[in-house]
């Protein structure tokens, strides 16, 4: 990313996905919320991933979100991209465990539900 | 038609899911799950921390939801998510979840308000027709009636709505949060029996309580059982004698005090309306002493009033859902761009599509 007049503090997160459908998936998700800061700025691409072995073959390959972050200071940076990695957390969350295809799992061992109200015995 | 609902606009994380099997049937309540985050005593929750724990149950709930209704994710029709108002970091956390779920189902999106899902759920399970609501809980203070498609605010809080005062003078007296604090200063109140003045302000149709507040630091530092016994707050009992002031006796005051302004509140908007219902809907509205003394009023003018339980009247995600698929069977849908959240989201900004 070209250097902002202004945003000295620049970082750059690439995240690797198992597919394409999941990353841009992440993208839509994610990109809705803008930075809250007008001290920061973000963008969101999509990249094909250079140790893929198929990359120079096909087209749709970009399974990598790639974050770009410009902020005014360190601190404003850390704070946003803090920010970014707990909304990640949960994007990454519920891809793990709500997909259409892994939702029929059971729950993961750690995962319990104490204190939760509303609970009665699962119908199956 | 089946809903899923999400809500974590404050401290509770709510999951819900029903189903309106047609228009003339009433809904059913297939999954109704909800985690509360409790800080220590003397504490409020804050935004960070209370989105810490939304993110960190939301998938779970959900799945279990999705496990206790009973229902595959082909069934689901729409996904609704509290669009405000409340804190911005729980409320983006929980939205974000939505949104992610909405993608991978491939689901329509609808953002709901979170006073008029308070609304409709306890019209639902009331079966009050047109009454006027008071909506009483930690983060609003509002009498509305519906009128002309819309809710409207005839009267409302100033400044903080009566739950943030309840909780506020529970931190004060360092009374627990678990369950809640609402719930700790009502059963306090029920063991005290002197009253205590506290600033009374009703200004019209409008409420204040930020003075009682202010009040609360000075009592409370009156009271300590410490302090020599000429030191000590008193007041007067049932037959007139001097007695010292107890911590159950400040929580009886607050609860006479502020109930009483609502009560006033409420019959002024009744009495302009002309409705003879009064639907108390909102966290605090699960008070018993709070319904028994709406009851009286609602009563004394011929009319009725309706509130209902815990499990409903709290923050839920069923009340996210239901209102949200009233609002998509009359064609709203959220846009994935406009799928984000605002602190301030008046009642009154909402179209009412599915009302007469």
């Amino acid at each position: 990313m070209a250097k902002v007049e202004g945003f000295p503090c620049m970082l750059k997160i690439s995240i690797p996905f198992p597919n394409p459908h999941l990353a841009s998936t992440a993208l839509r998700a994610l990109s809705v919320d803008a930075e809250l800061s007008p001290l920061v700025r973000r963008s969101f691409s999509l990249s094909s991933n250079p140790s893929s072995e198929s990359s120079s073959s096909e087209a749709s390959t970009e399974s990598v979100l790639v974050v770009d972050y410009c902020a005014t200071t360190n601190r404003m940076l850390r704070v946003a991209v803090n920010g970014f990695f707990e909304s990640l957390g949960v994007v990454v969350g519920v891809m793990k465990d709500l997909d259409v295809d892994v939702i029929g799992r059971p729950m993961a061992a750690g995962e319990g539900l104490e204190g939760v109200q509303g609970l009665e015995e699962v119908k199956v | 038609m089946i809903a899923l609902g999400l809500e974590g606009s404050a401290n509770k994380i709510g999951i819900g899911i029903i189903s309106h099997p047609s228009p003339s049937k009433p809904p059913l309540i297939l999954a109704n799950l909800r985690h509360t985050y409790i800080s220590p005593a003397g504490e409020g929750f804050l935004p960070k921390d209370t989105a810490l724990h939304h993110r960190a149950w939301v998938v779970r709930l959900i799945k279990q939801a999705v496990r206790q209704a009973g229902v595959a994710v082909e069934d689901i029709d729409v996904i609704c998510y509290t669009k405000g108002p409340g804190m911005g970091a729980p409320l983006q956390s929980v939205a974000l979840a939505a949104r992610t779920v909405a993608l991978l189902w491939g689901k329509p999106m609808v953002g709901v308000n979170h006073c008029v899902g308070h609304i409709e759920m306890g019209r639902s399970i009331t079966r009050a027709s047109n009454p006027v609501v008071l909506y009483v809980s930690g983060g609003n203070t509002q009498v509305i009636a519906y009128s002309s498609q819309r809710y409207r605010i005839f009267g409302e809080t100033l400044d903080i709505a009566i739950g943030n005062c309840i909780d506020r003078f529970a931190r004060t007296l360092m009374i627990p949060n678990d369950p809640f604090p609402g719930y700790n200063v009502e059963q306090m109140a029920k063991k005290g029996s002197n009253l205590v003045d506290l600033p009374y302000a009703v200004k019209g149709m409008d409420a204040s309580f930020s003075g009682i507040l202010a009040a609360a630091d000075t009592l409370a530092s009156q009271i300590d059982e410490n302090l020599p016994e000429s030191k000590r707050l008193k007041t007067e009992d049932e037959e007139g004698r001097q007695v010292l002031v107890t911590k159950a006796d400040l929580c009886f005051s607050l609860q006479e005090t502020v109930f009483a302004m609502l009560v006033e509140i409420t019959e002024r908007a009744m009495a302009h309306v002309g409705s003879s219902q009064v639907l108390v809907v909102g966290g605090v509205g699960s008070n018993e002493r709070l319904q028994q003394m709406m009851g009286m009023m609602a009563r004394d003018r011929g009319g009725s009033v309706f509130a209902t339980d815990e499990r409903f009247c709290i923050d839920n995600g069923i009340m996210i859902a239901h209102a949200g698929l009233l609002e998509y069977e009359t064609g709203v849908v959220t846009r994935l761009e406009d799928s984000t959240c605002t602190q301030r989201f008046r009642t009154d900004e909402v179209f009412v599509g599915w009302r007469e």
